[in-house]
């Protein structure tokens, strides 16, 4: 399955979902114009990755899956979305894969470490709090 | 809001584009001020928040320059002030009236009860807005709102938001 890479925006994140490593990033900031079209989709790719890669779990033996979250701003409707990819690596667990979800964020900025706790609460699933030291 | 100094004035239709500009204006604005990361955080994301709920809800009456969108932020010696404006349609103001109230009564431990609730059973509409926008607001800056709705004719509303960010330690 061919990786999906999303070049950022002004508005909105860099995205890379590598199945090759069962790494999956989002970087950056979030308010996109269109939330609806910029999220489903992420959200249609991590389907068809669970129907052609998890499911047959073939060209990849039980995934050890890692969500790299650093992001810097997003506004409320992006917050929903963030919620339901989630959902979707909280259902490959309930599968037998293994996930790792690491939470970036600048040391001095609460605003998106309570963010990260708060989902992490939503989602009844541990997150790793990774500070960022902003470079001078 | 004695004493109060505006930073930035906006008058005229809402768009896109127009809230990015006005975004970059206050973040180069508040780069003259010795304020936190989180304080300048806060002020943003109600920004963010306030103007795209502008953009997505208003209903705009042709050639009514009078009612506009309208949005300012201001600076006195505690707090900064965001005021925003819009015309809306007045079938749309129970709704709105009975979130602002709620959200007024709610301490941050509710506001935050509230917010799960609403995005773990609320969905995202056509227009992106996934109803949370005014919940976000009273979390991130734990202040109450100022609002207020004024007849503009038979179907309209003008409809104007108030929301204080502490600059200083409460």
């Amino acid at each position: 399955m061919e990786p999906l890479y999303i070049e950022p925006s002004e508005f909105t994140p860099r995205v890379f979902f590598d199945p090759g490593n069962a790494v999956f990033e989002i970087s950056g900031f979030s308010r996109p114009e269109n939330t609806v079209d910029f999220y489903k989709p992420l959200l249609r790719w991590l389907d068809e990755y669970e129907e052609n890669v998890l499911n047959k779990n073939t060209d990849y033996s039980k995934s050890n899956m890692v969500l790299n979250l650093k992001m810097t701003y997003f506004n409320s409707a992006t917050s929903k979305y963030l919620l339901d990819l989630l959902m979707k690596f909280m259902k490959f667990h309930s599968k037998g894969n293994t996930v790792e979800i690491n939470w970036f964020y600048d040391e001095d900025d609460d605003e998106i470490l309570e963010s990260g706790e708060e989902i992490s609460e939503m989602v009844n699933f541990p997150f790793n709090y990774i500070p960022i030291t902003p470079t001078p | 809001m004695k004493n109060s100094e505006v930073l930035i004035s906006h008058n005229g239709p809402l768009s896109y584009e127009e809230i990015g500009f006005l975004l970059n204006k206050m973040t180069t604005i508040l780069e003259g001020y010795n304020f936190s990361i989180t304080i300048k955080k806060k002020v943003y994301a109600a920004m963010v928040e306030s103007l795209e709920n502008v953009y997505k809800h208003q209903d705009t009456i042709p050639e009514d320059a009078e009612h506009f969108p309208k949005f300012s932020l201001s600076l006195d010696d505690k707090y900064i002030y965001l005021s925003v404006s819009n015309s809306l349609l007045k079938d749309k103001i129970p709704m709105l009236e009975d979130r602002l109230i709620r959200v007024n009564q709610l301490d941050k431990t509710g506001l935050k009860e509230f917010y799960k609730q609403i995005i773990l059973n609320g969905n995202v509409s056509q227009k992106g807005g996934a109803g949370l926008g005014i919940i976000n607001i009273a979390k991130v800056t734990e202040n109450k709102f100022d609002y207020s709705f004024t007849e503009i004719d038979g179907q309209h509303a003008y409809f104007t938001l108030g929301i204080r960010v502490a600059h200083y330690a409460e």
